[in-house]
């Protein structure tokens, strides 16, 4: 009965947040737990989890198997992710690298970007459950069951369709109606699901009800490992029961920065946190609040537009799966080697004029003092997209970015698990540190992020967004530690994206005009986005009130989540 | 329920038709485009071809694509997945969408409307060109949940154009192959 009314709460608020006359998503405060994803389902999986006595980890992980279930466009059983996990009683960090791997014998399968990328030719290994299971079996509290139901009870009962899956499912219309066992999902009639019908996926529902009673090895071993391999296979894929078997989720520890006295805990390489502390640390030799905020300061927004050009430019150069290339990362995460490459930008004007011209920079001559930094240092020993952040009436955090690569991923079904396309993410450029090799991890934008105020919980936050996610969260970090928003004003302010491989510098509408006028003069081309877009990312933020303890948490008005306290 | 839909599409046509409907005819070929390159033009081919139409579907259709037509059916909605695919910004869109409406209009091709997306493609950057598309229109073929707010109704009334409401997409082949018969 508690259940029940909860959920009919939810969808209460669902209907008001997410409808044609869609209402402000205020942000909610709470002391005992928060908890902000991108649907409401997921969110309530989350609180049951904490509401039941389970921790954040707990929480996390409940909601992570279910948006996968009611946001299956953007992360699932056949994808991947990241997820950094903080636990506030032992000031402990650690980084879960759940990223798929390419097969074994992926160079064989002759995929070609852009041409393959709805093929079963673009899937990787998964790593999602193995990821989510290892968290759970590492830190949660709760019997895996419990942790699962939410999602399986969405997968066989069904849920209305929200708004942002039936515009995706729009969008993606030829994907979705490429393979018939997706079509059979996401299609009513042959033509796609609109909002307010119900999906039901009942064969994700007996897969989930697999794992829930068997774990990791019911998904990567077995019966289910030889059925995916099966489907993959018949649909012109190379991945095999070794692929599956083998595949292991990492848990390392996350990659540490500091910015302006804040302690940054963020997705440690070949993910992209490292980016995230790079770009802070540039912008620390810069007084971002005395120039303005970047919406109401061209000059801000230009050199933030520059920053992020220059470490999109060192990502692409050096960022590879450490297991294959050696990556500089001590050099990239260096204050020394931020201020060299600040000061390379001309605060005046687009210098180059083309953003392809930009440069990567040397950060191996920074590396000296930290060579030994801690990316494969195990603690403990054994160890397109969605994110979602969780804290606990601990301060135990969980930040958790998943995806399936593009949106329905490869569009391929098999076994009723939406497989990713995430061999799109690698380098074709076999110059390339991350050009596709057999059995690696790609690089891949996605950035979960930590941030401790003198060792307690300040931030968790996240996004997916593609290349979007790194500039989006420098965006959402400065706008509360630099300009003092709190997360909702953070998360609604306007956006903005650029970097070396792209043409124009995009921004939402809500940079003023005359900011956006100024820019054309300072030599940027830009190009603009009415009002918000899902293009640059949906953010979950939660933040911590040092003085109070309270959280507050905002979820992204681009895309349909929600943040609910307690 | 096919029958009441059925029933209450021909009410809507009888309310706000008038004398436009008996008046107005549509011919084939058919020269399908989008106004805002949202993958819904994508569905309105497939149901053209399900009604066995002779139609020809152009997304960035110019005014010069108009030779040899007869009808035109536009299909509205916004996608920035779709404009970035295009390499257009929604200016230059709106602008392309301006253009083949006005030569439309000059060289007397009838324009359908067809807004199947339902909320999807309603309001923010919808909604101008369902706007354009809708004020030039001889007919209106909705999806329902497109028009909850009355917005597809409402321009019906007052310029007089016959509108169809169906609950589904799939439920709006049957009256776009009517409309050519």
């Amino acid at each position: 009965m508690r259940k029940s009314t909860f959920n009919l709460i939810i969808l209460l608020a669902f209907v008001i947040n997410t409808g044609i006359n869609a209402q402000p998503v205020y942000p909610t405060t709470g002391k005992n737990g928060m908890v902000a994803t991108a649907h409401p389902l997921a969110s309530s999986a989350a609180i049951e989890m904490l509401q039941g006595g389970g921790n954040a980890v707990d929480a996390a992980v409940a909601a992570a198997f279910a948006i996968g279930v009611v946001e299956p466009d953007g992360s699932g059983l056949g994808g991947g992710g990241g997820m950094v996990i903080y636990l506030n009683d032992e000031k402990q960090s650690y980084f879960i690298n759940y990223y798929g791997r390419s097969s074994e014998r992926a160079t064989e399968a002759g995929f070609r970007y852009g041409h393959d990328n709805s093929t079963a030719l673009a899937i990787e290994v998964p790593g999602t459950v193995a990821g989510l299971i290892m968290a759970h079996e590492t830190f949660g509290t709760l019997p895996l069951k419990q942790v699962m139901e939410p999602a399986i009870r969405h997968a066989e009962e069904g849920f209305p369709v929200d708004q942002t899956l039936a515009k995706l499912i729009l969008d993606n219309i030829e994907k979705v109606m490429g393979d018939s066992a997706t079509g059979s999902v996401f299609l009513n009639d042959g033509f796609p699901l609109m909002e307010g019908e119900i999906l039901v996926q009942k064969d994700l529902g007996r897969v989930l009800r697999i794992i829930a009673e068997e774990g990791s090895k019911g998904f990567y071993d077995g019966a289910l490992a030889k059925s995916f391999v099966d489907g993959i296979r018949a649909r012109g894929g190379v991945l095999t029961e070794k692929d599956f078997l083998s595949y292991k989720a990492e848990m390392t520890v996350p990659l540490k920065g500091t910015y302006r006295g804040y302690d940054i805990l963020t997705a440690n390489i070949p993910q992209s946190g490292i980016s995230l502390i790079q770009g802070l640390n540039m912008l620390e030799n810069f007084d971002l609040r005395a120039s303005g905020h970047y919406s109401e300061s061209a000059r801000t927004l230009h050199i933030m537009a520059e920053v992020d050009k220059l470490i999109y430019a060192d990502r692409y150069q050096y960022l590879g799966d450490p297991d294959f290339v050696d990556v500089p990362v001590a050099g990239l995460t260096s204050k020394e080697y931020a201020l060299e490459r600040f000061s390379s930008i001309n605060q005046s004007k687009l210098d180059p004029p083309r953003y392809r011209d930009a440069e990567y920079g040397n950060p191996r001559v920074f590396q000296q003092k930290k060579e030994k930094i801690l990316v494969h240092e195990m603690e403990p020993a054994d160890g397109h997209t969605t994110h979602l952040s969780v804290i606990d009436k601990n301060g135990n955090a969980v930040a958790l970015t998943q995806t399936l690569g593009l949106f329905f991923g490869s569009g391929q079904t098999v076994s009723g698990v939406l497989f990713n396309n995430a061999l799109t993410n690698f380098s074709y450029n076999s110059e390339n540190v991350n050009y596709l090799q057999n059995g690696k991890r790609c690089r891949t934008s996605i950035t979960p992020t930590i941030i401790l105020k003198d060792g307690n919980p300040f931030m968790v936050l996240g996004s997916p967004g593609a290349g979007r996610i790194i500039s989006t969260m420098i965006e959402l970090v400065v706008n509360v530690i630099d300009f003092g928003m709190d997360v909702n004003d953070a998360n609604i302010a306007p956006r903005f994206y650029c970097q070396k491989f792209e043409d124009y510098l995009h921004v939402e509408s809500g940079i003023k005009p005359e900011v956006r006028a100024e820019l054309e003069l300072m030599g940027h081309q830009v190009k603009v986005y009415e009002g918000i877009d899902l293009f640059f990312g949906g953010a979950q933020m939660i933040s911590v009130d040092p003085l109070t303890g309270v959280f507050s948490g905002s979820a992204d008005k681009r895309r349909g989540g929600i943040a609910i306290g307690y | 329920m096919k029958k009441i839909v059925t029933t209450s599409a021909i009410t809507l046509v009888l309310l706000f038709a008038g004398s436009s409907l008996l008046a107005q005819k549509f011919e084939q070929p058919v020269l399908i485009s989008s106004a805002g390159q949202s993958a819904d033009v994508k569905l309105v081919k497939m149901l053209a071809q399900r009604q066995g139409l002779d139609a020809t579907t152009i997304l960035m259709a110019k005014p010069a694509d108009l030779k040899g037509f007869k009808s035109l059916v536009i299909v509205p909605g916004f996608s920035s997945k779709g404009l970035g695919a295009a390499g257009v910004s929604q200016q230059e869109e709106y602008e392309r969408v301006e253009s083949l409406i006005k030569a439309a209009n000059d060289l007397k091709i009838p324009i359908i409307l067809m807004h199947i997306g339902g909320n999807a493609r309603r309001k923010g950057q919808s909604d101008s060109f369902n706007q354009i598309v809708a004020d030039n229109s001889k007919y209106m073929l909705v999806v329902r949940q497109g028009d909850e707010d009355g917005f597809f109704s409402a321009i019906s009334k007052s310029k007089n154009i016959p509108l169809t409401l169906v609950d589904k997409i799939a439920e709006t082949a049957e009256p776009l192959g009517n409309l050519f018969k």
